[in-house]
């Protein structure tokens, strides 16, 4: 799994000794960052960096933060009024993302988000995918119908939707909507996929194949997941990030969180001493 | 209730019987009571409903073959002569059918009276309330939708917002007279105008080379009053559109963020269409109040007379939209304060109010028609 991080996945405790893990190539790499929902501090001093290729979770109890930390990678946060980073900076393919040349809607382009709620919008499951597309003003019908069939089996729909393209979306089941919205968020092949908790509304089969949507997904997109569930974050996950009260506790490859964390708060939250 | 004997229950005493208690009488009279209102309510809105139509169905329906009094909508106000003959027989008719049936009648004539605006028919009452509530429609739902949209959706919230918002609220609450003379001074007198040669009046002239622009109003007209009307109902239309904005789930404008969408196709494409509905149908019967209203039209739009119809005289649209008209809930007030009151004025008056009553009903019927039409669209 782990290929190309010099940090070998090894069992021992001495690295726990080195400062924050570096991972190589980082795509997405957090600096020091201070987190502000107006006058509350919402992340302290993240400092953390993200693999190329690979699936990241954030794991933590509820309010940790992780989900503020993944909604900084596309600066969806910024839409909430009073959020704002106070310090340190976020660097997404070697770019400060909160530099005033960096459109906001190619940002988002090249770095989708799926959703904890599925929300196909009310339209048909053909609009729904091209939808991303349309904004950035393509128009041309066989790049769109290209694009449908392409993201449709990437999200493994097509079998099941290809002949009720121009149906509502809205008819399709939970797991259908979710992986909709996967298709949606990668029709315009972004670099990274940010999913917030994608399976939370979803029963345990559609959480299956959610799943194994996420492992082929990375073979061609740098996925940045938050989940509630540790044992999803231990099946899907390379790495694996633990949050708690705004801080990054931990954050190291999936198999040292999981059978020997460093920190003692890890320690008891991935053992289901608290939540 | 005979309870079965053989039923272990029949043994003891019940352990659910009622506890007698003055409780009782309170929940039975609260909702008498309740009741009550509630049916004086409606006692009231059908009293309302069929006076009108008592009085003014035969009026405006006929029961020969069109069914419909044709010339009571086709024809333009005008007064109407009541000659009456030694034998006591009275003839109905317009001003030229007086001096025929007065030579015809010759020395059998025995008097003359008129009334004025009770003969012919309503067709510029109705053209005029038609046009006035179309440039109110466009003006209002264009406005507020902007400022309900700039509130809703891109305001920072804060104190100069709240005030305006505050500020929106208690616009609802002012008399519309007063919209009235607001529109007088400031779309009858005040607003610019492209002219050549402003008048001596004007509050201000821009020369623009080729003309001037000067804000010397524009006269009594459909124009100023659909302004001024729109104004009266533009706090109802913004208010619920912000209500519809709302509705719209969070979601659809961050997935749609999330997609690289610009604020505004966020807006155009994932926002508007799904609070469209509702806006439309709160605004329209918005727009059917602002029909009705009276005083706001009386300076800036309405004349109790007008002997042709806007377009008559007229070339496009500008020249039809800046003439003054007759105006339904005008006419009606014309007619009504008329003293004293007689059986052909308050034919008129009656015909007048079942017909403004017939559009103002199918205006809300339309509104929710199209709100059925595009929820089977839009449905989320």
């Amino acid at each position: 799994m782990v290929t190309s991080p010099p940090i070998a996945a090894s069992e021992s405790s001495t690295a726990a000794t080195v400062a924050p893990m570096r991972v190589e190539p980082a795509i997405i790499s957090v600096d020091g960052m201070d987190f502000h929902y107006g006058e509350k501090q919402a992340l302290h001093d993240i400092t953390l960096q993200i693999p190329a290729r690979q699936v990241t979770a954030f794991i933590g109890p509820s309010g940790c933060g992780k989900s503020t930390l993944l909604r900084c990678f596309n600066r969806i946060n910024d839409r909430i009024h009073g959020a704002h980073i106070s310090r340190g900076a976020i660097c997404i393919k070697g770019k400060n993302i909160h530099d005033d040349d960096v459109d906001l809607t190619q940002l988002r382009n090249q770095v989708g988000m799926v959703f904890q709620k599925s929300n196909p919008f009310p339209k048909s499951i053909y609009e729904n995918v091209v939808f991303g597309l349309r904004v950035h003003g393509v128009k041309k019908k066989s790049v769109l119908d290209e694009a449908v069939e392409r993201c449709l089996r990437s999200a493994a729909l097509w079998d099941e939707l290809k002949d009720r393209l121009h149906d509502n979306a809205l008819g399709l089941s939970g797991g259908q909507q979710q992986r909709l919205c996967i298709a949606r968020s990668i029709a315009s092949k972004p670099d990274i996929l940010l999913m917030d908790e994608p399976c939370s509304a979803l029963d345990p089969l559609a959480t299956l194949k959610i799943e194994e949507l996420i492992t082929t997904l990375v073979k061609d997109y740098t996925v940045v997941m938050v989940t509630h569930n540790m044992q999803q974050a231990r099946r899907v996950s390379d790495h694996t990030a633990f949050l708690y009260l705004g801080k990054l506790i931990e954050f190291a490859p999936t198999v040292e969180i999981f059978t020997n964390p460093r920190e003692k708060q890890t320690d008891a939250y991935v053992r289901g001493q608290f939540s | 209730m005979q309870s079965p004997s053989d039923s272990p229950a029949a043994a003891g005493p019940n352990p659910f019987a009622k506890h007698k208690s003055r409780r009782e009488l309170h929940e039975w009279l609260t909702r008498w009571i309740l009741r009550a209102a509630t049916y004086a309510v409606l006692v009231a809105t059908a009293a309302i409903f069929i006076h009108i139509i008592v009085k003014g169905a035969p009026i405006v329906l006929s029961t020969q073959a069109p069914f419909v009094n044709t010339a009571f909508l086709t024809k333009l106000p005008e007064t109407m002569h009541i000659i009456e003959d030694k034998q006591g027989k009275i003839y109905e008719t317009d001003p030229k059918g007086s001096d025929v049936i007065k030579q015809q009648l010759g020395d059998n004539f025995r008097q003359e009276k008129t009334v004025s605006y009770s003969g012919g028919g309503i067709l510029g009452p109705i053209v005029g309330t038609t046009l006035l509530v179309a440039v109110c429609m466009a003006v209002a739902l264009f406005l507020g939708i902007s400022a309900a949209i700039y509130l809703n959706e891109y305001s920072k919230h804060g104190r100069f917002i709240e005030m305006v918002r505050l500020a929106i609220l208690n616009l609802a609450g002012v008399p519309s007279v007063v919209f009235g003379l607001f529109g007088l001074s400031a779309f009858v007198l005040g607003a610019p105008r492209l002219v050549d040669v402003p008048l001596e009046r004007s509050l201000l002239v821009i020369p623009l080379g080729f003309t001037n622009l000067s804000f010397e109003g524009w006269d009594t007209s459909v124009l100023a009053g659909g302004f001024t009307l729109a104004f009266v109902i533009l706090p109802v239309v913004i208010t619920a559109c912000e209500e519809c904005l709302k509705a719209v789930p969070q979601g659809f404008r961050e997935t749609s963020l999330a997609l690289g969408a610009t604020k505004w196709q966020t807006i155009w494409k994932s926002v508007l269409p799904f609070a469209l509905p509702g806006i439309l149908t709160s605004s329209i019967l918005g727009i059917a109040r602002a029909a009705g209203e009276t005083a706001p039209i009386m300076f800036t739009a309405a004349l109790a007379f007008k002997d042709k119809l806007p377009w008559q005289g007229n070339s496009g649209l500008m020249g039809t939209l800046t003439e003054s008209v007759q105006a339904l809930p005008y006419h009606i007030y014309t007619l009504a304060a008329r003293i004293p009151q007689n059986e052909w004025s308050e034919r008129a008056q009656y015909g007048s109010v079942f017909v403004f009553l017939v559009l103002v009903m199918s205006l809300a019927a339309s509104s929710v028609l199209l709100r059925r039409k595009l929820r089977a669209k839009y449905k989320w």
